[in-house]
């Protein structure tokens, strides 16, 4: 179900997309928070003259994504759950760059949810387009709803 | 590491190496408030978390607080970057899962090893697994990946 907690998705779900420009700020801090000196991700200083994105700033845009269809619980803006969530898998396929300048939609849906050895998890997947349909990044994502196993106070 | 490697010298076999980098809590606040300030488009301070908050992260039922995963998967695509450069970025993907948590001053290593490299009607395909492990040998994080690298 949409517009509840994290854990309140369910298989199938289909997340309402979110679309954003991407800035030269959005692409340095994130590549600077992880010291990476790479300089594609902070000029246009590289083949292409383009500056690109990270890869993994997909996870920037689960956040994205979340904060718009959980409203109890969106964590950028510091609202939090009565349980943590445990990242448990990331796993990203890059189709073409993400420039500078260029709009993107984050779009995605929940592929699963079930118990596994008593502990709660929730399978997404998002991908991220141009604003022209390009293709920039599919993304799968495995999460436990709760570091606790099912039951367990 | 980001001194340019050439990717040539790559056999089935090889291995490659990544950052060796310590655990601490400003790395944990470096990425989880750049995070945040990446999703929203304006500097951000990430607040109490299960990474940053000892009594938060012992009520969700951990011993203390823990590195954020994409702390290290950031640090596997650095490794990634440094050897393929903008052919990861553009035709590459990784996957990263957190098999054990990651402590506070955990010395962590991120590594590969060449797989396979097959050629195909594009480039070549080069199959890796990736990996960080601490000062003991013990993998913390698997995972795998691969670049398309196309025929110059």
């Amino acid at each position: 179900m949409l517009g509840g907690f994290i854990s309140d998705l369910q298989k199938g779900d289909v997340f309402e997309s979110v679309t954003y420009q991407l800035t030269a700020f959005m692409a340095r801090e994130y590549a600077h928070g992880v010291e990476e000196n790479w300089e594609g991700y902070h000029s246009d200083n590289v083949e292409g003259g383009r500056q690109m994105r990270p890869p993994t700033m997909i996870h920037a845009d689960k956040m994205r994504i979340l904060e718009k269809n959980c409203l109890k619980e969106q964590r950028i803006s510091g609202m939090k759950a009565p349980d943590a969530r445990v990242h448990y898998e990331y796993y990203a396929r890059h189709h073409s760059p993400a420039y500078v300048g260029e709009t993107l939609t984050v779009s995605g849906h929940i592929t699963d949810r079930y118990i596994k050895r008593g502990r709660d998890y929730l399978d997404y997947y998002l991908e991220v387009r141009t604003s022209d349909g390009r293709l920039v990044t599919t993304y799968t994502d495995k999460t436990l709803l709760r570091f606790k196993p099912v039951g367990e106070p | 590491m980001n001194a340019p490697v050439s990717i040539d010298r790559l056999v089935v076999g090889s291995d490659l190496y990544g950052p060796v980098r310590v655990i601490i809590p400003e790395r944990i606040e470096w990425y989880d408030s750049a995070m945040l300030s990446a999703a929203v488009g304006e500097l951000r301070q990430v607040g109490s978390n299960i990474h940053t908050d000892e009594n938060y992260a012992k009520e969700q039922g951990f011993t203390a607080v823990n590195a954020d995963g994409m702390i290290l998967t950031n640090w596997c695509s650095t490794m990634m970057v440094d050897y393929f450069g903008i052919n990861y970025v553009k035709r590459g993907e990784l996957r990263t899962k957190f098999i054990k948590l990651v402590l506070l001053n955990t010395v962590l290593h991120v590594r590969g090893k060449v797989l396979a490299i097959e050629n195909t009607p594009e480039g070549n395909l080069y199959k890796l697994d990736v990996w960080c492990e601490d000062a003991a040998g013990t993998k913390l994080v698997d995972g795998d990946a691969q670049v398309l690298v196309p025929r110059k």
